[in-house]
């Protein structure tokens, strides 16, 4: 009986995902984009911690991302569908180049470097007024993507939370899982294993970065504009990583179960106080990382085992 | 022998550039000197907590932004000056850090390294975001007077004020240099810094020792806090930077290595300053501290690799 729900559960929830729109209008299905898009960045987030490395550099590269569609569209001439796998591939390249160099350090100081990277992206977007549009920004002539219809916009997001959750099962079910928990666990036992340290990493930061690089792809194309203060902005960094850190952090379930419910209260509490409402996200981390460093998923585990122990 | 030769040249070299830029571009040498006191100030605290209590306080610019929100309320209340407010306003703020380390980052002292970083991150994040909360986002500035004082020396004229940042970084830097060498708790606390274990086993109560370090700490970000008052407009987000370019500087000396704060933020001030005093590269002075940070970071670890 448990197999079966487990079994039907997920299958159940991507059924409702992709029928969602039929039964909603358009600002439910924008809250729900919203939602699906902070919760690919906070999998991809989580994809790479699971390698033992803390990103602060998410709005870096999904600012990076975004700037590449939409400049390719502006300047280029690509079509909008086209240039969300190129801002994918983009961030990427970057993020491949980026990792040679701060692949090899650690701790305090990756998490550093990344947050440095944003800025410097975003300071050269900011400065490069001629190419870029500068601090004012930059729109979308021809349009929004599928003329802006909020059905298929939604789609579109869907699609790419797709990506970041298969991506995601893949590092789960594949070797990759067993190489960055190694890595996690002890670089030095790992290395001696056999275990190409800088491989692995690398390959996480691009899959990650890509995905991330291609959600900004997305999210410009859905609005047609892109500034640096918006696509930079720090809540692409800090949201992500408050929902994976409350739904339980190196499983897949976990951000996604801390995304739907941060997405939502973070909605709701927009409505009722305009300013300071992150404020919440702040008190979550703390008391997150104080009394449940497992999030909700590791206090479900426990009561559940612990709820077992008793029956036997 | 070698590397006495490559110190002296380097200062040799560093001696002739700054010889020239005063010749050259007088203001560069002024205001980056003065931007450097502010930075060397406020990042002397972050470099005691992370050399003795370990800690990353990536909540570091908020505490000295909430001490701003303070005393800029408090002097308004009682139509006070900012500077009689600067003693009470440490003492205050030193309580302040005390209790907040005692409810938070003393119980993830012993956890990993990640769950230290998020917990000053989301430290940082209800800090800057209660204020936005009560505040909004407006700015608010205190007008005084003072601030604008000038001096002119031939057709050169600036503004001398900001010297006093220079005087508060020369200050603290001397202030902890006697507190850590020459007072018993400052020994106590260089030898928990030193070895904890080590310290615990000859009696010193450690995390006593690392409270009173982290509330020292605050007292002195406390402090600039009313300090940089006097200067500048504050609104939710004014500490952020400071945490960064705090956490830059300290990296760039080493850790506890207070004396190389204050070089690491001339080095910092004077090409910010440089950069600004050209019209083409002017928005790009933003940038400096950031490509530092990751230049001296990098070098640092490939040098750790070699050894």
């Amino acid at each position: 009986m448990n197999r079966t729900l487990a079994r039907s559960l997920p299958v159940a929830a991507i059924g409702v995902a992709i029928l969602l729109p039929m039964f909603m209008g358009d600002y439910p299905l924008q809250v729900a984009r919203n939602i699906m898009l902070y919760m690919a960045l906070a999998v991809t987030w989580d994809m790479l911690l699971r390698s033992g490395q803390i990103s602060f550099g998410i709005a870096g590269l999904f600012g990076l991302g975004s700037y590449a569609s939409i400049l390719a569209v502006v300047r280029g001439g690509m079509p909008g569908w086209l240039s969300i796998p190129f801002a994918g591939l983009f961030a990427g390249l970057a993020a491949f180049l980026i990792g040679f160099l701060i692949l090899r350090l650690r701790h305090t100081y990756f998490s550093i470097v990344t947050l440095a990277l944003g800025e410097i992206f975003r300071i050269i977007i900011h400065n490069m007024h001629d190419f870029s549009g500068g601090p004012e920004g930059i729109v979308v002539q021809q349009g929004i993507i599928f003329g802006g219809a909020s059905r298929n916009l939604y789609w579109l997001t869907l699609a790419g939370l797709a990506v970041a959750l298969l991506a995601s099962y893949w590092f789960e079910k594949s070797k990759v899982r067993f190489a960055l928990t190694a890595i996690r666990n002890n670089e030095i036992s790992a290395k001696s294993s056999g275990v190409n340290i800088f491989r692995w990493l690398l390959l996480a930061f691009v899959v990650t970065s890509a995905i991330q690089g291609m959600m900004g792809g997305i999210f410009v194309m859905s609005y047609g504009f892109a500034s640096p203060e918006t696509v930079f902005s720090a809540d692409f960094t800090l949201l992500p990583l408050a929902m994976a850190l409350l739904g339980g952090i190196h499983s897949t379930v976990g951000p996604i179960l801390g995304g739907l419910l941060l997405g939502l209260v973070s909605e709701w509490l927009k409505l009722q106080i305009p300013y300071g409402h992150l404020v919440v996200y702040g008190v979550m981390i703390v008391v997150v990382i104080l009394f449940m460093p497992q999030g909700l998923l590791g206090l479900a585990r426990k009561t559940m085992r612990a709820a077992g122990r008793n029956r036997k | 022998m070698a590397l006495k030769r490559r110190n002296l040249i380097i200062s040799v070299f560093a001696l002739a550039a700054t010889a020239a830029l005063l010749l050259w571009r007088p203001t560069v040498l002024i205001y980056g000197l003065q931007a450097a006191g502010l930075y060397a100030a406020i990042a002397i605290p972050m470099g005691l907590v992370l050399g003795i209590v370990h800690i990353v306080n990536l909540a570091h610019g908020e505490f000295m932004m909430l001490a701003s929100y303070a005393t800029y309320f408090t002097c308004k209340a009682l139509g006070m000056d900012p500077l009689i407010a600067i003693v009470p306003t440490a003492i205050v703020t030193a309580i302040f850090g005390w209790i907040i380390f005692q409810l938070t980052i003393r119980r993830a002292l012993k956890a990993p390294e990640l769950n230290q970083l998020i917990l000053t991150f989301g430290i940082a994040i209800v800090f800057s975001q209660a204020i936005n909360l009560v505040f909004t986002s407006q700015t608010y500035k205190m007008p005084l007077d003072y601030v604008s004082a000038s001096m002119d020396i031939g057709e050169l004229t600036f503004g001398i004020w900001s010297f006093v940042f220079v005087a508060a970084a020369i200050l603290f830097a001397g202030g902890l240099n006697f507190f850590l060498k020459r007072t018993t708790t400052g020994k106590a606390a260089l030898a928990v810094g030193q070895n904890p274990k080590g310290a615990a086993i000859v009696g010193i109560d450690v995390y006593r020792t690392y409270g009173l370090v982290f509330a020292l700490a605050i007292a002195l970000v406390g402090a600039m806090g009313a300090l940089f008052l006097t200067k500048s407009a504050i609104f939710p987000t004014v500490g952020s930077p400071f945490t960064m370019k705090s956490f830059c500087l300290v990296a760039m000396a080493g850790v506890g290595n207070i004396p190389g704060i204050l070089s690491a933020s001339v080095l910092l001030g004077l090409t910010e300053n440089f950069l600004r005093a050209f019209r083409g590269s002017r928005e790009w002075a933003d940038i400096v501290f950031f490509v530092l940070i990751i230049v001296v970071i990098m070098s640092r670890s490939l040098k750790g690799r070699k050894s």
